[in-house]
């Protein structure tokens, strides 16, 4: 097997079990680093492709055959003809149908509010706070709040700054601040009653969303733009209301 | 003696939900893959489950599941999102330009992989993921891409040695190489 070829089938696939392939291999040095090297970069590639977080409940809901519960009924491919007409305004309707269709009752508007004034309030705190925190001093502000974060390499590898204890709505909660992909992201985990349907944060800068979560209510606050989607998957997984 | 409607239905019902369990989380990172949007990709990932309870009785055979799943995304994929979608919405990209410095390196090297395989030609990123979250063979990504054998290896060759090129710097380049070459 001449360089080329060895050098097309260790890229094409360096997992390649054939004889030849594994004899080429090891016929010389150079060959086997080269293989190593590949193998290696391989192993990142893998993990990079599978990280990505899998919506919750999305077996149940294929089951069921019911449509995403993140979004609004209408198709998405007729909100991007709309996004072609004019992206801006088709933003602008979502975002206050978002609030409108979900038609949270007044406490939930309440709590909307209150989260908001807990986020601008704290924000100086966590824009200065520096190092990771330890997934232990991270999960005793959680335990506090009356819940528990499970092992998950996923969130293990963000980058979580700020973790402190929070009154909002009457309940307890853990106020998480990781740094996202367009800036912080403040993650409200509280215990209180939840709020009747999932609706989202409507605020000239930020973007959220308030969803029931069991004993309470999961709240995700961060830039727009943001993908606050992937953190709700994450935290779904990864955490359990031990009250 | 043949089963009764209902035996029938409950029958079916098992059958797709032991399909579901098995394979929606290859499916979504497929979907994500290939729009690289998660709101899209379930989407797609509903539409294809959907169409593939309406013809379950085709799948012959559960071991091609996988593969005809697959191709049911690609198809969806492209009838109803490649034809519209502005290609400059792409909400989630990760731009490396958004980074902070002080990240861990796992996590810059991760959004670092995830930039340069979200923006590898479509061409040879679809073999590679099919390769890496279907873990199908060069032939079997030649049947669900309608092509032949030795473009699927070039095509796998070209994805890796374009990351390769960026992660493991100082290697040979293989960018001059032709693409008739490499398949003869």
């Amino acid at each position: 097997m001449d360089d080329l070829e060895f050098r097309k089938r260790a890229l094409a696939n360096p997992h390649d079990t054939d004889e030849d392939f594994v004899a080429a291999t090891s016929s010389s040095p150079e060959r086997m680093q080269l293989v190593q090297e590949i193998q290696a970069l391989d192993k990142r590639i893998v993990g990079t492709i599978n990280a990505v977080a899998i919506p919750a409940n999305l077996a149940a809901r294929l089951k069921s055959h019911k449509p995403a519960a993140s979004r609004p009924a209408t198709s998405v491919w007729t909100s991007y003809y709309a996004m072609a007409a004019s992206l801006v305004i088709a933003v602008g309707v979502i975002l206050s149908l978002g609030l409108q269709s979900a038609n949270p009752s007044a406490a939930d508007l309440q709590l909307h509010d209150d989260a908001l004034r807990h986020v601008y309030r704290e924000e100086p705190r966590y824009d200065t706070a520096g190092n990771d925190l330890s997934w232990q001093q991270i999960n005793a502000v959680i335990t506090e709040a009356g819940g528990h974060l499970r092992d998950d390499e996923r969130i293990k590898t963000m980058h979580i700054k700020f973790a402190n204890g929070c009154r909002l709505a009457s309940g307890t909660g853990a106020h998480i601040v990781l740094e996202g992909t367009k800036g912080s992201v403040s993650v409200l985990i509280v215990h209180s009653s939840p709020v009747k349907t999932r609706f989202d944060v409507n605020d000239p800068r930020f973007a959220g969303k308030i969803i029931p979560f069991g004993e309470g209510n999961l709240i995700i606050v961060g830039e727009k733009e943001e993908p606050l989607e992937t953190y709700e998957a994450l935290l779904t997984d990864a955490f359990e209301w031990v009250i | 003696m043949s089963d009764t409607p209902v035996l029938d239905d409950r029958h079916k019902k098992e059958r797709y939900e032991a399909l579901v369990d098995a394979l929606y989380q290859d499916v979504y990172r497929y979907a994500y893959w290939l729009c690289k949007n998660g709101a899209l990709a379930e989407d797609l990932v509903q539409e294809t489950f959907l169409r593939a309870w309406r013809s379950l009785d085709s799948l012959q055979n559960d071991k091609a599941a996988k593969a005809w799943l697959f191709t049911i995304l690609r198809r969806e994929n492209a009838r109803l999102y490649e034809r519209y979608r502005p290609d400059i919405v792409d909400i989630e990209d990760q731009s490396i330009a958004d980074l902070d410095e002080n990240e861990p390196d796992q996590r810059l090297d991760r959004r670092m992989l995830h930039e340069a395989i979200a923006t590898l030609d479509k061409d040879y990123r679809e073999p590679l993921l099919l390769q890496v979250i279907g873990g199908f063979s060069g032939k079997e990504i030649a049947e669900i891409l309608n092509l032949n054998n030795n473009t699927v290896m070039t095509r796998l060759f070209r994805a890796r040695g374009k990351l390769k090129s960026i992660f493991i710097p100082g290697g040979d380049s293989d960018d001059d190489l032709d693409d008739a070459d490499l398949e003869n």
